[in-house]
């Protein structure tokens, strides 16, 4: 029962961390600009996945005006990336530049008869229930369809140094209990194998007297 | 503004923790060096007084100051990151 409860615990905490870093880390997809728009949002729920919202003196939040850009991927799908601001904010990509990127994917903008096709860096998910979208972060033409998406070197760096760091505190924590945690338990084990013989004798005594 | 302003703030508040912890993580490494080097030197003085003069010269030293670069890095990082961003 316990160790399902470990497990249960586990496999939970990692699927969020898992999920946190493939939401977060950037990713490359190589797509053929098909239109682009602008669209009105009011994000009141899901904020987690969308920009710092416009706030009112009051605190509410107001409605603005988010681009999109809408794409056939080179796989065949359809994909559309909300292109917004990060500012100051999560996640730290520091993009500012919403308005050039904008105008620098219109300029991208091919037919399915004459296609150019472009790598767009993006995070974030699509969601077709929340009406999520991930965030384009930028982009450049490539050669063709089947153009190297480069090697992710961000990527590995940081989910190594997360690695390590996980590594260094669980190899830390492994030798504390051995040391402080394991030998504290089995003597109070221990105290309370004795105490319990020890009551058990004495209720012993109280019954048969001799 | 407001959340350039929030991040120098939580910023400030995280880097602080890591510049204090390293800072006693850094003195007491030198400490228990020293130790070592008055067990293996002549000892012609007591273990305190040679402490405190070492402790002395290694906040004078040039490694004490680059605990400060706990500040520096990530201030240069999230430049290096808005160029790439915005203007590469």
């Amino acid at each position: 029962m316990l160790s399902i409860l470990r497990w249960t615990f586990w496999i939970t905490v990692w699927a969020i961390i898992a999920s946190f870093f493939h939401y977060t880390l950037p990713q490359t997809d190589i797509v053929r600009v098909t239109d682009t728009y602008e669209s009105r949002e009011n994000p009141t729920s899901y904020t987690l996945f969308w920009g710092a919202p416009d706030l009112a003196a009051d605190g509410t939040v107001l409605p603005r005006d988010v681009f999109f850009i809408q794409t056939r991927r080179a796989k065949g799908d359809v994909m559309v990336y909300r292109n917004e601001d990060t500012g100051w904010g999560w996640p730290p990509y520091f993009k500012f530049d919403t308005a050039n990127l904008q105008a620098e994917i219109g300029d991208l903008v091919s037919t399915a008869e004459a296609p150019r096709f472009v790598a767009i860096k993006h995070y974030g998910w699509r969601n077709e229930f929340f009406s999520i979208y991930p965030n384009a972060v930028s982009v450049h033409a490539v050669a063709g369809p089947d153009a190297p998406k480069g090697i992710p070197y961000l990527n590995i760096f940081i989910l190594t140094l997360f690695t390590a760091l996980v590594y260094g505190v669980w190899t830390r924590w492994r030798r504390f209990r051995k040391a402080r945690i394991d030998p504290r338990m089995e003597a109070i084990e221990d105290d309370l194998a004795d105490a319990t013989g020890a009551v058990t004798g004495w209720f012993r005594s109280w019954r048969k007297k001799p | 503004m407001a959340a350039l302003v929030r991040l120098m703030i939580v910023g400030f508040i995280v880097l602080t923790v890591i510049y204090v912890c390293l800072s006693f993580y850094s003195r007491s490494v030198r400490k228990g060096k020293l130790r070592e080097q008055w067990h293996d030197g002549p000892q012609d003085q007591p273990v305190e007084a040679f402490l405190e003069e070492g402790l002395k010269d290694y906040d004078k030293s040039l490694r004490r100051k680059l605990i400060l670069s706990v500040y520096v890095i990530p201030v240069i990082l999230v430049s290096v990151i808005v160029y790439l961003t915005n203007f590469a």
